[in-house]
């Protein structure tokens, strides 16, 4: 079992816009740094789809370990934006 | 309404819708995935007026190229149906050089002046200058008339109140066309605007008012010629309200997150080209002459949008030009006025 | 440059970064949830949460009598929001565009901006008229201006521009707390919009608690030894860039954000200019009768002998043309702002 584990996904799934037929995304905005505490429950991203723009929310408090999705990245619906090690 | 009137409304109708359909194709292009909207072919805001086409070609059909048209910032089904050469307006939407502004005012601000078309970007703007044009109309003893177009939207703009009023009390030859389509952007007719029915001012302000339901083409045809007729004939402006669907976004890149999903579906199954083509068939045209009135209008707009793509973008410098048609020299001129200026004699 | 302390009171705070667009909505929520007659008025602002993202968010907390979408009735609108603050409300009113202040001109600059003066103070305007300005996305000449100049020129309006995140909310939260008529432009571009990109550099950290700026505060964003650039808004992005390439050339260039134009921060431009002899202003307004003459003029009034050269860089005077090539040769460029570095080093 890898220390890693423990660490918690930032992903899109359940935040995709409802009538969305695209299944690509593109980061917009990061709101927190690698290596930056974060709260659970706060913006921590912004990506589009479509046009319409979409928040995410930590998923848990901790400390942001690594951003896998850049802004003005693409990524799949699905697909890990980054990893959060919980406090 | 006969029958090659109808047929001549519908082949506007169709063409305004098509060029509308292939502009979107056009402006999606080149902003995906992240929607930027100074990227690709067709940079800037896009206001499309799919839905429309009845407000355009019913009233314009009435009109001659000497007959002045203003329009809002969504404008290109009333241009095709005023006539406005469809190669240079692509040519201006594209920001081409041999677009009708040379590329200077783009889908907004498109000025064709052969047939006295001018659209315009702020709200209920392009009133007061087709009040101009039918006090001109007037003063000149011609008989031509002035048209304005609007939105529901701007019904509640000053502008558009004082023009009514200033038509009215001289009685000018004006028509004022609002395009009732319940949505100002976001912002649904109810909640901003306190009557139901537009063509009710035109009762505060003096002069006649009519409302119709742009799913009967025919009926906005007969409403706008009865009003035009009554400018032509010297008998003062109109005020005539026709309900439109907008069934695109307010502009290129509008979710529409705000307008309830039966709100869009309504405006899609709403089509009064769909009845209009009925109303054709009720009238005996085939089939065959339908299906060449619409691979016309095709035609005619893959040839305005190849051409226009085709066309070279302007010149940066070309920017400095066009400020004056009288560009100040620049030279201070030190004789004196030849102008008998008194004093003693 | 020290103004962004992040703050490491409570060590268990959020390190985030906000756009310009969350930090001024931040803002306007506190000062509306601290005083009930707090409220924001203008077109689509409601459930669109404006056009540029300008009350994103806040219909849900505040509801459509505090977050009220208004007819297309500019002169209605914004003379109610005098009205009311006359009344002692604090309305916040947005113009969608600057460009359409024509439409309602006599409120601003007839009533809000004079009814203290005409009534000898005995009538004070305490309201915000928001404004989204700027171009760079062909929008063409009635949805590109930045108007600073129109604005800054007639009294009794203060005028604010913010360039950062981190401004944007400090400035929002002492204008809506000022008892006179404050005017907060918005540059669209800097905003943080999903369909209109920003560029490095209004993303800031923002602080959680409330703050402000105080006005007539210039910022300097860059410090530097050789030349003054004095600029708002995009620009201060644009200048910092210019700054960033020219180091490499060993030209040491100083950014001055103005931050707000009126009261304009002259004691910062001027020890800037003493310091380095060499000013040049952007603005992304029209070249004449504007923000550079004013700028240049107000140094030269005190510090004349200071001043070893003086460049202009601005829009001309010419309405904004829709298509790329052109847009892109009116509004000043990175490049035009290095150009001007260079050439008014080449004066002494």
């Amino acid at each position: 079992m890898s220390a890693n584990d423990d660490r918690v996904a930032v992903e899109t799934s359940d935040r995709w816009p409802d009538d969305a037929d695209e299944t690509v995304g593109v980061v917009v905005n990061w709101f927190a740094a690698e290596g930056g505490h974060v709260e659970e429950g706060d913006a921590i991203c912004e990506f589009q789809v479509e046009k319409v723009s979409v928040d995410v929310p930590a998923p848990a408090t901790g400390t942001l370990e690594e951003i896998a999705v850049g802004e003005d990245e693409e990524f799949k619906r699905g697909d890990r934006l980054a990893w959060i090690r919980p406090a | 309404m006969a029958v090659n009137e109808l047929q001549e409304m519908y082949e506007n109708m169709v063409t305004a819708r098509q060029y509308e359909e292939r502009l979107q194709e056009e402006y999606l292009e080149g902003k995906q995935p992240a929607f930027d909207i100074s990227a690709g072919p067709i940079p800037g805001e896009l206001h499309l007026a799919a839905g429309h086409e009845a407000a355009g070609a019913g009233v314009c059909q009435h009109l001659r190229d000497d007959d002045t048209v203003t329009a809002p910032h969504r404008p290109h089904h009333v241009a095709i149906a005023k006539g406005v050469d469809l190669k240079r307006m692509t040519a201006e939407i594209f920001g081409r050089e041999s677009g009708l502004s040379g590329g200077k005012g783009g889908h907004m601000h498109l000025f064709d002046p052969d047939v006295k078309f001018a659209c315009s970007g702020i709200i209920a703007e392009g009133c007061p200058p087709a009040v101009g044009a039918g006090l001109a109309a007037k003063q000149r003893n011609t008989d031509s008339v002035a048209v304005a177009f609007l939105g529901e939207g701007a019904i509640d703009q000053g502008a558009f109140l004082e023009s009514l009023n200033l038509a009215s009390v001289q009685d000018l030859p004006v028509v004022f066309v609002v395009e009732d389509n319940d949505w100002a952007i976001s912002m649904p007719k109810e909640r901003v605007t306190d009557v139901e029915n537009g063509a009710q001012r035109a009762d505060g302000f003096g002069l006649h008012g009519t409302r119709v339901d742009a799913d009967d083409a025919v009926a906005v045809y007969d409403a706008a010629r009865e009003a035009v007729g009554r400018a032509r004939d010297g008998n003062g402006p109109t005020l005539l309200e026709i309900q439109v669907h907008r069934r695109m976004g307010h502009f290129m890149g509008d979710p529409e997150a705000y307008r309830p999903d039966e709100d869009k579906d309504a405006a899609q199954q709403r089509d009064s080209i769909e009845r209009l083509e009925a109303e054709l068939r009720a009238h005996g045209v085939d089939d065959e002459t339908i299906d060449d009135l619409r691979s016309r209008a095709h035609d005619r707009v893959e040839e305005a949008i190849e051409w226009a793509k085709d066309q070279p973008e302007p010149d940066p410098d070309n920017a400095y030009e066009d400020v004056f048609v009288n560009p100040p020299s620049g030279v201070t001129d030190s004789e004196p006025s030849t102008a008998d200026t008194g004093g003693d004699d | 440059m020290a103004q962004q302390e992040k703050d490491d009171a409570s060590g268990q705070q959020a390190d985030r970064s906000l756009t310009m667009s969350r930090a001024m909505v931040e803002a306007i929520a506190h000062e509306m949830r601290d005083n009930n007659e707090v409220f924001y008025m203008g077109e689509d602002v409601a459930d669109y949460g404006g056009i540029f993202d300008s009350t994103e968010g806040l219909l849900e907390e505040f509801g459509r009598d505090r977050i009220m979408d208004v007819p297309i009735s500019e002169t209605a609108y914004i003379g109610a929001a005098v009205g009311a603050a006359q009344e002692g409300m604090r309305p916040i009113a947005e113009l969608m565009f600057v460009d359409f202040f024509g439409v309602a001109m006599d409120q601003i600059y007839n009533q809000m901006a004079k009814n203290t003066y005409m009534s000898g103070g005995s009538v004070n305007v305490p309201m915000v008229l928001t404004a989204a300005v700027g171009g760079t996305y062909n929008d063409a000449a009635q949805h590109s201006q930045t108007l600073y100049g129109t604005f800054a020129h007639l009294p009794g309006m203060k005028l604010v521009v913010p360039s950062t995140a981190y401004d944007a909310k400090g400035l929002m939260h002492n204008a809506i707390r000022d008892d006179d008529p404050v005017v907060y432009m918005f540059h669209k571009r800097l905003m943080g919009i999903g369909w209109l990109p920003a560029p490095d550099g209004p993303k800031t950290a923002v602080p959680d608690e409330d703050y402000t700026i105080p006005f007539g505060s210039a910022d300097v964003k860059r410090e530097g030894a050789d030349v003054t650039v004095v600029t708002l808004g995009l620009h201060v992005h644009r200048a910092l860039e210019a700054a960033e390439n020219l180091a490499d050339d060993g030209i040491d260039v100083e950014v001055v954000d103005v931050r707000t134009l009126v009261p304009l921060d002259t004691e910062t431009i001027r020890d800037s200019v003493a310091k380095t002899g060499h000013l040049v202003v952007v603005d992304e307004d029209y070249r004449s009768y504007g923000v550079t003459g004013e700028i240049i003029a107000s140094v030269a009034e005190a510090g004349l002998d200071d001043l070893k050269g003086v460049e202009r860089v601005a829009l001309p005077d010419v309405p904004i043309p829709y298509a790329r090539p052109m847009e892109d040769e009116v509004i000043p460029g990175t490049d035009d702002i290095t150009e001007a570095i260079r050439a008014v080093r080449g004066r002494e």
